[in-house]
């Protein structure tokens, strides 16, 4: 997600984003990762049974990674997932008209940010990185030429 | 039925079945090698490949009216709702 964080800093003053969370990829009792496992990433979770138990995920994630986009919750009947054929995750942009205007692919490995940033750049041109804050450190003053007279 | 011609169809019918039972063991252990174990493959093709699909959506279509819930799960919101006049970047995911 840090990509995307990235991107919506970088465009939050020209377009809108907002988080879908969907039914859980990899929950240690359905296709479990050893990547999630407690020594590792430790996101052992359970697929949520209830929407009380998707929003308590959905809460623990966004405070584990401090998660400041707009953020939503598919409902137990999994409409968005179902609708946008999200799962695992997916990226899309819809227009100001609200047509679909960028469908990205199915995650993990067609899953990227850099389409999305691509599009925005394309719109709003690309972002530049933004100066350094700290002062730059005092000049030295050039060396004096070694064919210099001396008076 | 002519007694040779039976036994060349048997014989076609055999190797159908070999070559099938073939190739669906190179899937599974190729399956088996990208999720990481047979197990793991298995898992794989009963709890992601019912959701892992292209769906029906496509540029130019009107986005979706669905509603969502708050991150309080206190209330519900239409997807539509959210659109304001400027481009909408919907990220979907998980936190698995």
């Amino acid at each position: 997600m840090g990509d995307i964080e990235k991107i919506y800093e970088d465009y939050k003053d020209h377009a809108d984003f907002l988080t879908i969370y969907i039914r859980e990829a990899h929950p240690i009792d359905e296709w479990r990762m050893r990547s999630n496992e407690k020594d590792k990433d430790d996101v052992c979770y359970v697929q949520p049974k209830t929407l009380e138990q998707r929003v308590a995920i959905a809460n623990d994630f966004t405070k584990r990674f401090k998660y400041t986009l707009p953020f939503g919750i598919d409902d137990m009947n999994n409409a968005a997932n179902d609708a946008f054929a999200a799962w695992p995750e997916r990226l899309y942009i819809v227009d100001e008209t609200g047509k679909i205007s960028y469908k990205g692919g199915n995650g993990p490995f067609k899953y990227d940010p850099k389409e999305v940033r691509a599009w925005l750049a394309g719109r709003y041109g690309e972002v530049k990185p933004a100066a350094p804050t700290t002062p730059a450190a005092p000049q030295t003053p050039a060396p004096t030429t070694s064919n210099e007279k001396k008076s | 039925m002519p007694g040779p011609f039976r036994k060349q169809m048997k014989r076609m019918w055999t190797w159908i079945a070999i070559t099938f039972g073939a190739v669906l063991a190179l899937v599974f252990v190729g399956l088996s090698v990208m999720a990481g174990s047979p197990k793991d493959a298995l898992q794989m093709v009963r709890y992601a490949l019912p959701y892992m699909h292209r769906g029906d959506l496509k540029a130019g279509d009107a986005v979706p009216d669905i509603q969502l819930v708050t991150l309080d799960g206190q209330s519900r919101f239409p997807l539509r709702g959210e659109m304001k006049g400027r481009p909408l970047v919907l990220v979907f995911g998980s936190f698995t």
